[in-house]
């Protein structure tokens, strides 16, 4: 297994940064740090008209000074020596001319010693990485684990590959009874984009080096369409796309063509893994968000201090970074990390248990005004936006039953695998889960009958958050068509993007197991 | 190892592989703050100042192939040396598979000034901010009857440069204003909240006091609400709504579209089959003052006019690039602007009368509107049921809501006053200049 090297820019740029901490820390009472972020990437696709190719690029400093009342940062991409010092002056210009309101209260901060951090409960993916002996000024890099390194694979190959399957799409459409000239537009891409960032203070002096690698199919017969992403951080062994999933996915195109409307109303439903994982997301995911909390726009935090149960036993959500193997797959999840954009290293978080809240997921300035634990959530769009509480990879906990069991269990309903959106509602405890289409089970079996929205777009499962999690029924295993004993230990959490208040859009994983539930909403 | 645009457009011209080229540079200076209520006290939480800039390239380059070339949109890195950048970028360009067009060679002569960026916001932006700072913070410390918990304020200019390989280079600029709120109402026992969100050109055009003031209203809405009873419906919709709706399902007017064999609309189609009531008339327009779409020239160098693409509900006109104007083996029309819509005839207030029962949408929770399809569907955060026959108004919260465009927009309704809008979706800006409220018909309402 091989494991990224941080870039050799990045090592050099790392050594002036230490130099800069001095500066901005103009005052003792401050807490100082920095963050520094590299993204490259390349952009592969090939429809039926043409082939092509974007290769982007993006670095940036983050100068930061906490001074107790409010995070100041200075953010720019002129990375030379004379520009950082520049921008360092001129945040501690703007920290110094500011005035905090008379009746603000002061919550210092000070960072964990390397002591601090290790006594916590770490992944041995972080741990093994971690220097014997490690202090302050320690360079510690966390790099993502890989087979095969997708950056080396030429664009003449992974274009001839894309084109193959193209071809191979338009070989199996009859198979899917798909006839000639249906298939109007067939698009793939591959996406390898290579993330590194590096975090300093006065305690620690991190940086990571994570692969994120994703292949996209679209299927299209004239205005209907089947889509699915797969990928994650690690190797190009992450990415293989089979004739069989080819084939399911033109199997669905066909039956979407055929679709008929859903009459509006309550239905039993069995959400797939990547469904159940946008519930998890907007019920008590964005909820759960500290900063939302802080803001006074979150019931959990008013129900974490009441104990008030808002969900039944099946109803356990977790945030994880640190998924280093995303369930079956071969590579780790695609919110997955090291350590966030404020430094804060990855670990497992449960913020649901039984229906019992447990404390928020944070960044630094909300956990200071929370009063609660750090935790490894502060992320933003990019260097140039600001950091927001952010959610990883999310999740609900694994059940015992395989997906047969729940069919049988559910007898008739339908079974929903394809997400198209969702959203929060923190205060009104609302939500909205977005389906592209479901599938009809009679007796425990599926049909091959597909259903849409109302007005033949997508479907809304909507409902009030404490009822919906009152209403799950059961859940499967990770290993969902096998009846032995789990063998990984993380649910599989799909790759997927997050908003923040419509807009700050993140990489996010979204996972779990099936999940039957009883009255479900859909319009 | 900086290198200046004259050395990178030396190196384009000296490179015999290279066809034509496009460059970007964009200069963006940004500010945002971040406030919220903290017990007595208003808080700043964050206090962000971004520089950035970028320089995005795009070839095209000859792949050996007869009436094909090769494209690659490239972000180059001035740290890094350029001639590693150009020669990989070529070399990857000839991987790809494009039909052959060149860039237009006439370059215009003389250009209109328009309005795209607010003078105040270029010529000094903290001092904008600064402005800004102290009317948001009067509104947040307002006495109100509902209680405020956040705003955000984001103020930024972009400065662009647009060089091509025809010769041409054009200076531009765009200002960007972004604010939100959020206000919230409790009876002891429940609470809920409302979060008002706005994008503008200029930062007068943020709309401040109305914000506030709708926001801390609408709040109070929240707690007296009934779930909607399942069934079809008369439902009024917002210009916000609107614009998601239009700049979302419109670019099935676009060229692309017709050229990947994508669902369009073509010249002389219905734009609405079987339409009644207000027929629409759709115009894309470059030249309106601070709106989201102002611009003088495309990325191709062409001059963008006003255009009628859609006429009493025939479309007359689609919105052609020069480059899928070429591959179409058309002429290029206006492909950048903000989106017109022609008002109706009827007052907001005449809207809600004319129907038994009208249910206004105020705000939706995730509206998602699917360009293929023209279908939209979400949860309904909070609404109004007006009821003629007994002049009662009841305040909805929940359920979700499903449409679509070709059918629910068949007998539409469209309100007699304008207004100009903007949001910024994953980093573009769409603009909408259109009626305030329309009435569309038959919606249905899952409960």
């Amino acid at each position: 297994m091989n494991r990224a090297q941080l870039s050799p820019d990045l090592q050099n740029l790392r050594a002036s940064l230490p130099d800069l901490l001095g500066t901005l820390q103009a005052n003792p009472d401050w807490y100082v740090s920095i963050y520094l972020e590299k993204k490259s990437g390349l952009n592969f696709s090939a429809n039926l008209r043409q082939t092509q190719i974007s290769d982007s690029f993006s670095t940036g400093v983050v100068l930061r000074v906490y001074d107790g009342y409010s995070l100041f940062e200075q953010a720019s991409d002129q990375l030379d020596r004379a520009s950082l010092q520049r921008e360092a002056e001129r945040l501690v210009k703007r920290v110094r001319d500011s005035k905090p309101d008379a009746a603000a209260q002061k919550r210092p901060y000070s960072a964990p010693t390397w002591q601090e951090r290790l006594s916590m409960e770490l992944d041995p993916e972080i741990r093994s990485q971690i220097p014997a002996n490690v202090q302050a000024k320690t360079p510690v890099h966390f790099g993502i684990a890989f087979e095969k390194d997708p950056r080396e694979i030429s664009t003449e190959t992974r274009i001839a590959h894309l084109k193959s399957l193209l071809s191979r799409a338009q070989e199996l459409a009859p198979q899917a009874g798909l006839e000639n000239g249906e298939l109007s537009f067939v698009l793939v891409r591959d996406t390898v984009s290579t993330e590194e960032s590096i975090f300093v203070d006065g305690e620690s002096n991190l940086s990571q080096s994570l692969i994120r690698i994703a292949r996209t199919v679209v299927l299209m017969s004239g205005s209907e369409r089947s889509a699915e992403r797969i990928g994650g951080m690690g190797g190009e062994e992450g990415i293989e796309l089979t004739d069989a999933k080819l084939l399911s996915m033109l199997k669905e195109l066909k039956g979407v063509k055929n679709a008929l409307p859903l009459a509006p109303g309550r239905y039993p439903v069995i959400l797939g893994p990547t469904l159940s994982g946008v519930l998890a997301h907007e019920a008590f995911g964005h909820s759960q968000e500290g900063d939302t909390c802080a803001r006074g726009r979150s019931m959990a935090w008013d129900l974490f201090h009441s104990g008030e149960k808002v969900g039944n036993e099946h109803a356990t959500i977790l945030n994880n970074p640190a998924i280093y193997k995303n369930g079956e797959e071969k590579i780790a999840a695609w919110g997955s990390y090291f350590f966030d954009e404020e430094g804060w290293i990855s670990q497992k978080q449960v913020l649901l248990d039984q229906g019992v809240l447990r404390s928020p997921m944070t960044n630094l300035t909300s956990a200071l005004r929370l009063g609660v634990p750090r935790s490894a959530n502060g992320k933003r769009e990019s260097w140039a936006h600001g950091v927001y509480t952010r959610q990883t990879n999310t999740y609900f906990s694994a059940g015992t039953k395989t997906l047969d069991d729940l069919m049988a269990m559910m007898g008739d309903g339908y079974i929903a695998l394809h997400p198209a959106g969702g959203m929060e509602d923190p205060k009104g405890m609302g939500i909205q889960v977005g389906i592209q289409f479901l599938e009809e089970v009679k007796n425990g079996k599926r049909t091959g009958r597909v259903f849409k929205g109302p007005s033949g777009g997508h479907l809304q499962m909507t409902g009030y958050v404490p009822d919906v999690l009152a209403s799950i029924v059961d859940k499967s295993k990770i290993e969902a068509d096998s009846k032995t004993p789990d063998a990984v230990e993380h649910p599989f959490n799909d790759a997927g993007g997050c908003g923040k208040y419509h807009k700050e859009i993140v990489h996010a994983g979204c996972g779990g197991p099936y999940m039957y539930m009883r009255d479900v909403l859909l319009g | 190892m900086n290198w200046e645009i004259s050395d990178l457009k030396a190196k384009l011209k000296s490179q015999t592989e290279i066809l034509g080229w496009v460059l970007n540079e964009e200069n963006t200076h940004r500010f945002e703050r971040y406030f919220m209520k903290d017990q007595k006290a208003f808080a700043t939480d964050q206090d962000r100042e971004v520089r950035a800039q970028t320089l995005d390239l795009r070839i095209f380059v000859d792949n050996g192939k007869p009436g094909r070339q090769g494209e690659i949109t490239k972000r180059l890195h001035r740290g890094a040396p350029l001639d590693i950048q150009l020669s990989s970028a070529i070399a990857a360009a000839q991987q790809t598979d494009h039909q052959r067009w060149t860039l237009p060679t006439e370059i215009p002569s003389s250009l209109p000034e328009r309005k795209s960026f607010d003078p105040s916001m270029v010529e000094d932006l903290k001092g904008t901010l600064d402005r800004v700072t102290e009317q948001v913070t009067a509104q947040a410390m307002k006495q109100r009857s509902t209680p405020f918990h956040s705003s955000e304020l984001f103020l930024s200019v972009h400065e662009r440069e647009l060089h091509l390989s025809s010769g041409l280079t054009h200076r531009s600029k765009n200002t960007r204003a972004y604010l939100e709120a959020a206000f919230s109402f409790s009876d002891g026992k429940r609470a809920d909240e409302y979060l008002s969100t706005t994008w503008s050109v200029d930062a007068d055009g943020l709309g401040i006091e109305q914000l506030f003031d709708e926001c801390s209203e609408r709040a109070k809405l929240t707690l007296d609400t009934e779930k909607p009873l399942a069934g079809d419906y008369w439902v009024l919709l917002d210009s916000d709504v609107l614009t998601s709706i239009f700049s979302q399902t419109l670019p099935q007017l676009s060229g692309r579209m017709e050229y990947l064999s994508l669902p369009h609309k073509k010249k002389g189609d219905s734009f609405i089959p079987d339409a009644r009531g207000d027929l629409l008339t759709i115009r894309l327009d470059p030249t309106l003052d601070y709106a989201a779409g102002t611009t003088t020239l495309s990325d191709e160098g062409l001059l963008q006019r006003p255009m009628d693409l859609v006429k009493n509900n025939q479309v007359v006109e689609t919105s052609l690039d020069h480059q899928h104007a070429s591959h179409l083996g058309r002429y290029a029309t206006t492909s950048n602007g903000t989106w017109v819509i022609e008002t109706g005839s009827k007052s907001r207030d005449e809207l809600i009368a004319s129907q038994d029962q009208v249910l206004e949408i105020l705000q939706f929770s995730g509206l998602f509107v699917d360009l293929n399809t023209a279908t939209f569907s979400s949860e309904i955060r909070l609404a109004t049921l007006h009821d003629r026959k007994t002049g009662k108004k009841r305040t909805i919260k929940g359920g979700s809501m499903s449409g679509s465009l070709f059918e629910n927009f068949k007998e539409a309704y469209l309100s007699n006053q304008a207004v100009k809008k903007m949001f910024v979706d994953y980093g573009s800006a769409h603009g909408y200049y259109g009626p305030d409220y329309a009435l569309i018909s038959q919606v249905s309402v899952a409960s």
